[in-house]
């Protein structure tokens, strides 16, 4: 099975170009077509998934490219990182697939949607399968295509094209960053190939500075796509797209590539303790910085925008501080109950036509099915005993006490109460306490709506059992099989970590239950006891309004130095090469006069200029 | 030469060129003596079923090994070898375009004279690809270049056809005269027209006189073959006769006759101005002038790209892109890096599978709309989306997009441009010039996806067209997903 592995991929992509091509033809029916290749998809991940747990490590390559002497290669592999990808990616698309259809029923450009839902699985499953970085790299910015395309599916909508454009350039400028690394690590290593790549890196070929440089390069494209900070301003925004498609990119596929990138290239990553301590620490503060905005945003799916942000944090602080096994176990258990909160959180939008938490509530009794879904959903996140959140989110705390940070280990703490008290916020505000009047109509979303949120609310339940210090740990050994480097399958921690991370999360989520379902507690008191705290946090820490004014700042500074530089060198230079095509363009439009005798002309007048240039120039020119 | 000398020629490496001759000559008999209510069309069929031939006996000759008969003047090498396949496939791919192709405006009458005159281009493009003397080479071009004068103005009631063949015979003239003068240099300077003989005795030339001679003979014969390629300076007649000339023939010259152009390029400059090595420092002749060439690529590229932003006619905006690519052609050229001529015939044959392909959609958008106009293209998505994105596909291979065979030859050019003494300049105006590429392809494709249509009546597609697209699409994402096919190809030709 697992040498069929490239078809996986194939099967979205054929989706795509059947939609784009027949879609205004199949209009309704594109949903069965999208749907029906992804279920193949997600058999194939299956049957790969399964083998793999079996067979060795498949890898299969061919010469792609030969200019000269330079080879290039291309090709699949399919280890224990990318058969688990394969698997989430496919899963969590087709539940997307299928929930989409009655999401998206009745928008006019629903064969589009589709299509676009095919592109986007196809670069991801691609980008997992990849044997090297520059096959990684091109499905890599596939994967931002389709990803503008998606959030900006709204194009009517001008904030949608603004989150659009800004998610692209976001991730772009993190995408310079692998680029140049990608290029780095080819001179120094004469190869695209993990493996070639690790070899070297292995033998001591590498410098010590270049592994730290690359390491650190490539991690920057890891934080634009994972929305690290500073560049995660892209990720709130982008909750301008369709829900089904936060449900997909948010929270189980792109932002998960730059984890899965780290991940992939783990080896590179341990040969370098800066680099290492580089993403523990951006893990570890992103993780606290999100959650602590998440704390006050009135938006639903903002809400869970800021948590994905603050739970990729925890995936970066597990790989930083060494637990490559807690950080992928995290990606996993993550992809599940994220997808779940924002189907659900769709089905709630759906049902009451408002994102806005503060005009909702009393929805328990109406929404039979998505109400306890989200419970789940929430329980699972905050680290709720028993569910899954809680034994991923455990191996990372004690992957970050155990790897030797004990600053970043309480801030995870901390940033674990934060999760739990703003999830169960968000959901006493929705489901509790009065019902709105004008919300009289409100009914449970249809079955192939709630079919895919039961079918993640079971994961969301038992995903964690593959791994837990009670029933062994069987997902990390064998994640971590035939590769001892990687550490090993789980790490032994004291048993107060435990304790304090349940503690923490039931605490969170007490506070909340005062606050806004028995509201003994003021529900503003951030607000009375620190009017300034409330306001930083409301406004996510004043990051989008600090890139704005540090410009103007710089501007202002060099007040005049920099306003010449800008009116008469940059604009002067912009407006100069546009004019200078422009004019070239209209001076040759000009130049062609119709008439025979201008061509002849043209023709001979060059050679006489050439010949000239060749006399006098005594022959040769050099 | 006595019949016995000429009865033991090995003919056989001369098959293909048979086939066509034949088929030339079984058309004109069954044009004359074929009743006029006839339809001409078949006489299109039976021209496609020869190239096919001509290719069959092509492939059959890929294992002979390089053979030279009638006095050194034909050689069957590798080089001819693949250039002839790229020929045959352009030229059959064209084929199909004018069987398609809706007769009016005074072509009626001559629609048989308008198959067989293809092969007779035809025909002179492959002798020019295996001539080892400079006469065979001259007689080559000039039956391709009457044959498509012709071509040109098949269209007798049409102002525009006419204008356009004027156009194109008077500068052929000229350009004709430019280069014959600059060979005429060369024979003087060697007193050969072997191209074998010439090389060897021009790569003993001592005096720096002749070294002089040789040098303006070359700035002629470039810029007199440069009328072929359309690059500067012999750039402007082409987008008055792409304009005006019937759609399968500028089809026909933006690929098949460009290709021919390369042909003789490569040949000459290889064979005379790479040998010709004056003693002293300097190397060859092709090496001391070769700032000239890169100059003349750059113009070219610059030229091509900026002028067609302007264009609101899609048959001038593809006569710029095609000068474009001249440009890139050039490029490679200049570079002459070891491996400048695959660089070469793999960008022709990308070339000429996104070029005819989109000229293939330009020609059903056209006859159905009757004008040439770029927003003629508004709506397609909703009025046709299957020729939509088909012309997508093929739009973002002609401006390089990864994963399209048009990727991979620019790509092939760029490293080649970093072979031996890095050519930073020259890449970098390729670079530029290529994103300014993108501003009027994906105008094209605006007008596709996001303008709303004039009307929304639907196309028929004829069959010939069909089988073009077919070819085409598929050829670009396969050479540009796997490339190596076409290296290997190349790699085992003997």
């Amino acid at each position: 099975m697992m040498e069929n592995a490239w078809l996986i991929p194939l099967f979205p992509l054929l989706s795509f170009l059947i939609l784009l091509l027949f879609g205004k033809r199949l209009k309704k029916a594109s949903a069965y077509v999208g749907i029906i290749f992804t279920l193949a998809s997600l058999i194939f991940s299956i049957l790969v998934l399964f083998e793999r747990f079996s067979e060795p490590t498949y890898m299969t390559k061919f010469e792609w490219l030969t200019i000269g002497d330079l080879h290039l290669t291309a090709g699949f592999e399919v280890n224990q990182l990318n058969a688990l990808m394969l698997f989430i990616v496919s899963l969590v698309s087709f539940l997307v697939h299928t929930y989409s259809k009655g999401y998206m029923n009745g928008d006019e450009r629903f064969p589009v949607f589709y299509a676009y839902l095919g592109l986007f699985t196809f670069a991801m499953l691609g980008l997992v399968l990849s044997p090297n970085l520059l096959q990684t790299y091109i499905f890599w910015e596939l994967v931002g295509v389709g990803s503008f395309l998606l959030i900006g599916f709204y194009f009517n909508k001008e904030e949608a094209k603004a989150a659009a454009k800004k998610a692209f350039i976001m991730t772009r400028i993190g995408d310079v960053g692998l680029f140049i690394g990608m290029i780095l690590l080819f001179w120094e290593t004469k190869s695209f190939e993990y493996s070639e790549i690790f070899k070297a890196v292995d033998s001591g070929a590498v410098s010590g500075t270049m592994i730290t440089l690359t390491a650190i390069l490539i991690f920057i494209g890891a934080v634009g796509k994972s929305g690290q900070f500073p560049l995660h301003t892209w990720l709130p925004d982008a909750m301008e797209g369709p829900t089904p498609v936060s449900a997909l990119i948010h929270a189980a596929t792109m932002v998960a590539a730059g984890v899965y990138l780290v991940a992939a290239l783990f080896p590179l990553f341990l040969a370098s303790k800066t680099a290492l301590l580089t993403i523990a620490v951006i893990g570890a503060f992103t993780a606290i910085f999100a959650a602590s905005i998440g704390l006050v945003q009135t938006d639903i799916k903002r809400v869970l925008a800021y948590s994905t942000v603050s739970q990729l944090g925890y995936m970066m602080l597990a790989l930083g501080s060494g637990g490559y096994v807690a950080g992928v176990f995290h990606l996993m258990t993550h992809a599940f109950f994220k997808a779940l909160l924002f189907l659900a959180a769709g089905s709630v939008i759906h049902a009451v036509h408002t994102q806005n938490i503060e005009e909702m509530g009393g929805l328990w009794k109406k929404l039979k099915l998505t109400g306890p879904l989200f419970l789940i959903g929430t329980l699972a996140i905050s680290g709720v005993p028993l569910l899954s959140g809680f034994f991923s989110k455990d191996e990372i705390l004690i992957a970050a006490w155990e790897g030797g940070h004990p600053i970043l280990f309480l801030l995870a703490l901390i940033a674990a109460f934060m999760t739990a008290f703003y999830m169960f916020r968000l959901f006493f505000m929705v489901f509790t306490g009065e019902a709105r009047s004008e919300m009289k109509h409100v009914h449970e979303s249809p079955n192939n709506m709630t079919f895919p949120m039961i079918l993640l609310g079971v994961l969301a339940i038992v995903a964690g059992y593959v791994n837990t210090p009670w029933f062994g740990s069987f997902f990390g050994d064998w994640l971590v099989d035939g590769n001892p480097a990687l550490g090993h399958g789980h790490i032994e921690g004291p048993i107060w970590i435990m304790i304090a991370a349940t503690v923490v999360s039931l605490l969170g989520i007490y506070v909340a239950y005062l606050m806004y379902f028995k509201r003994s507690l003021s529900r503003n008191w951030l607000s009375g006891t620190g009017d300034t705290l409330h306001t930083i946090l409301l406004n996510k820490y004043y990051v989008d309004e600090f890139y704005q004014l540090t410009v103007i700042a710089f501007t202002k500074g060099f007040s005049y130095f920099l306003r010449f530089i800008d009116v008469f060198v940059v604009e002067g230079l912009v407006k100069g090469v546009v004019g200078i095509v422009q004019g070239l363009g209209k001076t040759g439009s000009k130049m062609q006069t119709g008439q025979v005798q201008t061509y002849g002309a043209v023709a001979f007048i060059g050679l006489a200029l050439l010949a000239v240039i060749f006399a006098l120039t005594g022959g040769y020119l050099r | 030469m006595s019949l016995k000398t000429l009865s033991e020629f090995n003919w056989s490496v001369m098959t293909p060129e048979f086939i066509i001759l034949g088929v030339i000559a079984l058309l004109t008999l069954l044009d004359l003596f074929m009743p006029k209510r006839l339809d001409r069309r078949i006489l299109g069929w039976l021209s496609i079923a020869g190239i096919f031939a001509a290719i069959v006996s092509v492939v059959s000759l890929l294992s002979v090994e390089p053979t030279s008969i009638l006095h050194d003047t034909f050689t069957l090498d590798t080089f001819g070898k693949a250039f002839k396949l790229l020929l045959l496939a352009g030229a059959g791919l064209v084929m199909f375009l004018a069987v398609s192709y809706e007769a009016k405006d005074g072509m009626e009458d001559y629609r048989g004279e308008f198959y067989y005159l293809f092969l007779t281009a035809l025909l002179g493009a492959m002798f020019m690809t295996s001539s080892s003397d400079l006469i065979t080479l001259f007689i080559g071009l000039e039956l391709l270049s009457i044959s498509s004068y012709i071509l040109a103005g098949i269209r007798k009631h049409n102002l525009k056809s006419n204008e356009s063949a004027m156009k194109y015979v008077i500068n052929g003239g000229i350009s004709t005269a430019i280069t014959l003068f600059g060979m005429s240099y060369v024979y003087g300077l060697s007193g050969t027209t072997n191209l074998g003989e010439i090389a060897n005795t021009l790569s003993m030339v001592a005096d720096g006189q002749q070294a002089y001679l040789l040098g303006l003979a070359f700035l002629m014969i470039l810029v007199g073959l440069s009328f072929k390629l359309a690059s500067a300076p012999f750039h402007m007649w082409a987008p008055d006769v792409y304009q005006g000339a019937p759609t399968p023939v500028t089809a026909f010259l933006s690929v098949v006759s460009k290709t021919a152009g390369f042909v003789i390029v490569i040949r000459i400059l290889i064979a005379v101005f790479y040998n010709a090595a004056p003693s002293g420092e300097g190397g060859s002749i092709l090496f001391r002038m070769h700032d000239y060439l890169a100059f003349l690529a750059a113009a070219t590229m610059i030229i091509g790209n900026v002028v067609a932003l302007k264009q609101t006619n899609i048959k001038r905006m593809f006569a710029y892109s095609s000068i474009a690519h001249a440009g890139y052609l050039l490029v490679a050229l200049t570079t002459m890096s070891s491996n400048m001529i695959f660089s070469v015939w793999f960008y022709l044959l990308a070339y000429m599978l996104m070029n005819l392909g989109a000229f293939a959609v330009i020609q059903v958008i056209t006859e159905k709309s009757g004008s040439t106009k770029i927003a003629d293209f508004a709506g397609l998505y909703r009025r046709s989306p299957v020729l939509a994105v088909t012309m997508g596909i093929l739009l973002v291979s002609l401006a390089g997009f990864p994963g399209t065979a048009g990727f991979i030859g620019k790509l092939n050019i760029f490293v080649g441009a970093f072979y031996g003494e890095p050519h930073y300049v020259l890449a970098s105006i390729m670079i530029a010039t290529t994103v300014v590429s993108y501003f009027y392809y994906f105008g094209v494709m605006t007008q596709m996806f996001f303008r709303p249509a004039r009307d929304e009546s639907k196309f028929n597609v004829p069959f010939g067209i069909i089988v073009v697209l077919i070819v085409a699409v598929v050829g670009s994402i396969l050479f540009g997903i796997a490339p190596n096919i076409a290296l290997d190809f190349l790699n085992n030709l003997q």
